[in-house]
């Protein structure tokens, strides 16, 4: 297994500006880092860069060390699973599996070895003589998976291997995607659109939007010390709610909606907005930081509002509304139904409230 | 009308049809068989009196058919594996590789393809006459190499490849030539075989260039064989029938031995892949 370092990574396609700009990103050995982003963010353009299968415009790409930019895919001794499995049609599973060990020339009793072992590991050994239209969705994605295994690449690459399966098979095949990577202790690059899958598999998340890497952080850090407003609003399901407002300081820091329709007194914890007194800023509060009832031990803000549609989801209860015309979404954990239309409180979590400059986006942290 | 009579109506007149285009075939065969004279007979007989197997004899021994057999076979063979090879790599070329000059290359090709082969007719013999390849296979072989037809034919179907699965044989480690070869060569195999009964009907039952290039009688081929037989033999409408049975026989089990495919190869084409 192997580390891969990119270094201002660029793609220019035809156009002038770089479909990836610039991309600097360090993959450690036996890490499992997701790159993740709105369609056209430049994703794939990066795996495919880190496969060879597209030239690289500027920049160094490393694989263990050694400088790849120049060498040609089946030398980087990675593989990669597509979206669209891209298996041979006229070959059985077995020979699929077993392809790249036969151009490589491994000896023919290594190939049955590794594939009956992939096939193993992948519940597909029934399945090996026949041919990959004869399978469903999900058991022609494991012969893709165990076309890379068998290969014992340095490096596995996926693009988005599960957005041609339904929901259901995508959460199975999620998990045990995560169960290999432990299993074969790979490193592994992937790519996908879904935050979802983006939280659940990564070790390290890579965010991208328009070609520029956002922020590379854990999971968790992702979600909680978003670096900008994209990510706070991509992470995360349903998306953090956005209120554009002020910051004032007359005394007391406060944040001001922007019809003033809504004062919020912000304690000692912010006292490092005092350097956007005065700015426009956006306010940002995650649809669970959003509560039906008091608690004592926190400190809230009380949000009088009318709800516009209430959707039970059984454990929760997610509520539709609006501050000024921007829509706010609360995840509530009650039992109790709130009738449509009739006026509510909503209570913000004050420590749980994130700020970004209105101009960039970017966060104001202390 | 009801929909039995309907249905009725409709396999009557294909039966008509189907009858109307096979007799010719059948009673060339009968004739064939024929003693000589009774072809000529009035009322014409479907059925020989008895059969005969002079004719054949004839053509095999005195007029040394075997010798026309074995050129047209090898011109036919010939062509249709260079040509199926030649026009596969490039069709999958224009379909799936990136060049330079590719779209323009193309469109010239496609413009090439109004030129009627007539015209083309003289000046390719006179390169070939200076090459001094007149009365050789390679008179045939080397203009059929290549079909604008069949470069459209194949690009067209390679198209419908997904880039991804030559991609994927590219990161499991296959040369260019490996992944034409072990993989989009077995995925054309419909449009291969189209193309291949095609190329070997048509240059087997090619008559014009094939006379024009071989002048010397030992290289004429089957139909030019034959209608130089047809000059000297006139009357002997027994022995004409004979030799067309032995043209049409390799066409008739080409086709059917490939049918099958042939069939799926049209219909590709018209559903698209």
């Amino acid at each position: 297994m192997a580390s891969v370092k990119l270094e201002n990574i660029t793609k220019f396609y035809e156009s002038k500006i770089p479909a990836v700009d610039k991309a600097s990103f360090d993959i450690n050995d036996k890490e499992f880092v997701v790159l993740v982003g709105p369609s056209g963010c430049g994703k794939s353009t990066t795996l495919r860069m880190i496969a060879g299968l597209e030239e690289i415009s500027s920049g160094e790409l490393y694989i263990d060390d050694r400088l790849v930019n120049d060498v040609s895919p089946k030398d980087r001794d990675i593989a990669m699973v597509f979206q669209n499995y891209a298996l041979y049609p006229h070959m059985t599973v077995y020979e699929n599996m077993a392809f790249g060990l036969k151009l490589r020339k491994v000896d023919k009793n290594e190939i049955k070895k590794r594939v009956m072992n992939a096939a193993e590991i992948l519940g597909i050994v029934d399945y090996l003589e026949r041919k990959p239209k004869a399978l469903s969705g999900g058991q022609r994605q494991r012969v893709a998976v165990g076309r890379a295994i068998v290969r014992q690449p340095k490096v596995f690459l996926f693009d988005e291997p599960l957005s041609n399966l339904d929901a259901k098979l995508r959460v199975q095949m999620r998990t045990e995607i995560s169960k290999l990577h432990k299993r074969l202790q790979a490193t592994i690059v992937y790519v996908t659109h879904d935050q979802t899958e983006a939280m659940t598999m990564g070790d390290r998340i890579v965010v991208m939007k328009d070609g520029l890497i956002q922020q590379i952080d854990s999971p968790l850090n992702l979600y909680n010390f978003p670096n900008n407003k994209f990510v706070a609003g991509f992470i995360g399901s349903p998306a953090m709610n956005f209120i554009e407002g002020k910051i004032t300081d007359s005394g007391r820091l406060q944040f001001v909606t922007k019809n003033g329709s809504v004062t919020m007194n912000l304690g000692e914890s912010f006292s490092f907005l005092k350097k956007a007194a005065g700015k426009e800023v956006t306010l940002g509060i995650r649809p669970e930081d959003i509560l039906c009832d008091q608690t004592e031990s926190e400190s809230l803000q009380l949000l009088r509002c009318n709800l516009d549609v209430v959707e039970p989801m059984g454990n929760e209860i997610f509520v539709y509304t609006a501050i000024e015309d921007q829509p706010i979404i609360a995840r509530l954990v009650t039992q109790d139904l709130p009738t449509v239309g009739m006026p509510y409180n909503l209570y913000l979590r004050l420590n749980k409230l994130h700020f970004f400059e209105k101009e960039t986006g970017n966060a104001i942290r202390g | 009308m009801s929909e039995r009579l309907k249905k009725i109506l409709v396999i009557l007149t294909a039966t008509i049809i189907a009858f109307m285009s096979l007799m010719p075939f059948v009673w060339m065969v009968f004739a064939s068989f024929m003693k000589s004279g009774e072809a000529n007979v009035y009322p014409p007989k479907l059925i020989p009196d008895e059969f005969v197997l002079t004719h054949y004899i004839t053509l095999f021994t005195r007029l040394n058919l075997t010798g026309y057999l074995i050129n047209s076979l090898v011109i036919s063979v010939g062509v249709t594996f260079i040509s199926l090879i030649i026009n596969s790599m490039s069709g999958y070329a224009f379909a799936k590789m990136a060049f330079r000059g590719k779209k323009h290359i193309f469109n010239s090709l496609l413009s090439a393809m109004v030129i009627p082969g007539q015209v083309t007719m003289l000046p390719v013999f006179l390169m070939l006459k200076n090459m001094g390849l007149i009365n050789t296979y390679w008179a045939i072989l080397i203009p059929g190499m290549a079909s604008i037809f069949g470069i459209f034919l194949i690009k067209q179907y390679a198209l419908s490849i997904p880039d991804s699965l030559i991609e994927a044989a590219r990161m499991d480690g296959g040369t260019e030539i490996q992944i034409y070869w072990k993989v989009i060569l077995p995925l054309c195999k419909p449009i291969l075989v189209t193309l291949g009964i095609f190329t070997f009907m048509g240059t087997w039952n090619d008559f014009l260039w094939p006379l024009i290039v071989m002048t010397d009688s030992s290289m004429y081929t089957l139909p030019v064989a034959l209608a130089n037989l047809m000059g000297e033999h006139t009357q002997d409408t027994e022995l004409m029938m004979a030799g067309s049975v032995i043209t049409i026989i390799p066409v008739i089990v080409v086709f059917l031995a490939l049918q099958k495919y042939y069939i799926k190869g049209i219909m590709l084409g018209s559903v698209k892949g």
